[in-house]
């Protein structure tokens, strides 16, 4: 095959590949999160916010997670919000976010955040040294 | 970061936070992107079979002079290597011991150098022989014997049979200090095993010579050295050249253990992936309990298990690669399977690189940042901000997951071709007759499809 049909190929495969990839894509869903102006038509209907997602519990039985390590899902943009009960008392830790609250032994405590930076986070008692969650928010 | 200084040994199990340290864990690569990328590489490894050139192109260098490195450049970079290798050690034993991340030791020791090193040597060539600390007081060494006249020649000759196997022991074995060592994030057992591996070298430089031991039997080394054979830059003497991409590779020294060395490469970093995937945690359980029958311990029985894990991932991916040479086999010229083996053991050397790129992208990305924080504090401790950075904080939002994605798919795409390109150069210089040589290719074509599809599936697979 001569140089200039190689060079063909190549160039075949790249616009192939650009044009396939553009394709299967998911539409801009993440480029609409901007908000609307104060200027929208009154008739717009009352601000309905999307529902808000529902309440993930993680429950922790002698330190450890029941059930094994829970997973708390979420969107970027929404807002993550968990419950986690737990019999021993301990620093629960949230990674990345960088966020501590102290839950006492027999009691509860709620997370509920802004989710800002997508990726996965792991939950932890911090003195136990014992993941009990994985946060996943998708961007 | 004040607070837990408790000191509770971090009895972290295999599959938990980013390599024990902390942070930022990757999402699992969305189904569009992983047909998408299945496709392209099935697509563009036709295409590449049908138009790839006639004549071998990277088996020689094609070199071109570009300029010489001042000789102050060396000694000074071997300092630097030298004086960075003391604080990290000293970080390790003096510095905070409850927080990984806050310690120098474990993120430089996991980040900087493990993985920064990694790409910088593809990038720009072989660094790491220039700053080794190892290399440089054997340098120093020989220096000072020959100041004084002293003989130079080894006291042992060292076995040519035992090949590179040293450094291959080494590699696993810091996989395995990765993957599987429960106190893997305890900076003072990092400094002393860097402490440990030091002495370790220096002793088989002076036993069995400095080129000689450090081409074999430093683990480091050469897994750096190989990586750099990617790069357009090389170095001789103190002379600069540009030569052609990848035509580095085919000149890769073979010995007994190279293929085994970029086998336990890519098969520790296909565990890594896979131990975080949800294959394994429903497997690792029971095999944990398996080993806790035995009488181990909690935490030595998840060792067990991981120890088992990273095995049989060196072993897979060590047999995929044998079949496609025994496929290769079958192919005229009667070559043998283990000279098969050799020829082509260069063309795993893009694919070792794109799965280390694919699975530490984001650790160096995030965990990389730590060095903000800790050029002003490498100790950890409170109150110490030698430069004025110590409240850094990591930005985990500075790229976004469908970065990472892409990052993480090109590099295994990349890896894909590299490896296709390399092998069709070969088979192109080993066999005489251009049929042959296309239906050799064929096999080493099921092979790279087979781990880049493997790639692609263990970035898919994350805790789904």
């Amino acid at each position: 095959m001569s140089p200039a049909k190689r060079w063909a190929v190549l160039a075949v495969v790249i616009v192939a590949a650009v044009v396939a990839f553009v394709i299967v894509q998911p539409g801009g869903t993440s480029k609409k999160s901007k908000p609307t102006s104060p200027s929208a038509p009154t008739a717009a209907p009352p601000t309905a916010a999307p529902t808000p997602p529902p309440v993930t519990t993680v429950t922790v039985v002698r330190g450890k997670p029941a059930g094994g390590v829970t997973v708390i899902n979420a969107k970027k943009g929404r807002r993550v919000r968990f419950i986690v009960r737990s019999d021993v008392a301990d620093e629960i830790h949230v990674h990345g976010y960088d966020l501590m609250k102290d839950v006492a032994a027999g009691g509860s405590v709620n997370f509920d955040f802004p989710a800002k930076i997508d990726g996965g986070f792991d939950v932890e008692l911090e003195k136990h040294g014992e993941q009990i969650a994985t946060l996943k928010v998708q961007p | 970061m004040a607070g837990s200084v408790a000191a509770v040994a971090l009895a972290l199990p295999a599959a938990a936070s980013a390599h024990g340290l902390g942070g930022k864990t990757d999402l699992a690569i969305p189904t569009w992107l992983f047909s998408w990328a299945a496709a392209i590489v099935l697509v563009a490894s036709f295409a590449a079979l049908a138009a790839l050139w006639p004549k071998p192109a990277l088996q020689e260098p094609h070199r071109r002079r570009l300029f010489a490195i001042p000789a102050v450049i060396d000694p000074l970079a071997a300092l630097l290597g030298v004086a960075l290798f003391a604080l990290v050690v000293y970080a390790g034993f003096a510095g905070n011991q409850g927080e990984p991340v806050a310690n120098l030791a474990t993120i430089f020791v996991y980040v900087h150098f493990w993985v920064g090193v990694a790409v910088l040597s593809v990038l720009l060539g072989d660094l790491f022989h220039s700053f080794s600390p190892w290399l440089a007081v054997g340098r120093a060494a020989r220096w000072v014997a020959q100041q004084r006249g002293l003989s130079r020649r080894p006291v042992l000759a060292y076995p040519e049979w035992l090949g590179c196997w040293p450094a291959v022991i080494g590699l696993a074995g810091f996989a395995w200090l990765e993957l599987a060592y429960t106190q893997k994030s305890d900076p003072s057992v990092v400094a002393a095993l860097a402490v440990g591996y030091a002495t370790a070298q220096l002793l088989g430089m002076a036993l069995f010579g400095m080129q000689t031991w450090s081409r074999r039997g430093d683990a480091f080394g050469l897994y750096f050295s190989l990586l750099s054979r990617l790069s357009v830059w090389e170095r001789e003497g103190r002379v600069v050249y540009l030569r052609r991409p990848l035509s580095g590779a085919p000149r890769m020294p073979l010995m007994a253990g190279s293929v085994a060395l970029l086998c336990v490469s890519i098969g520790s970093t296909s565990f890594d992936g896979f131990s975080n995937g949800s294959v394994w945690a429903g497997v690792s359980p029971d095999l944990s309990d398996a080993f806790s029958s035995l009488g181990a311990g909690s935490s030595t029985a998840h060792q067990w298990a991981a120890t088992v894990g990273l095995t049989v991932a060196v072993a897979l991916v060590a047999s995929f690669y044998w079949l496609g040479v025994r496929g290769m086999q079958t192919v005229g010229e009667s070559h043998r399977a283990d000279e098969l083996a050799g020829r082509f053991a260069h063309t795993l050397i893009p694919i070792a690189f794109a799965y280390a790129l694919a699975h530490y992208f984001s650790l160096l990305a995030f965990q990389g940042q730590a060095a903000g924080y800790l050029v002003s504090n490498p100790l950890g401790r409170a109150h110490t901000d030698l430069l004025g950075t110590a409240s850094f904080r990591i930005d985990y939002g500075f790229i976004s997951s469908n970065r990472i994605w892409y990052v993480q798919v090109a590099a295994l795409l990349c890896g894909h071709v590299a490896g296709l390109v390399l092998a069709h150069d070969r088979a192109l210089a080993l066999y005489h007759r251009a049929h042959d040589a296309a239906r050799s290719q064929y096999w080493m074509l099921v092979v790279m499809v087979g781990f880049t599809s493997l790639g692609l599936w263990l970035l898919s697979a994350v805790s789904t």
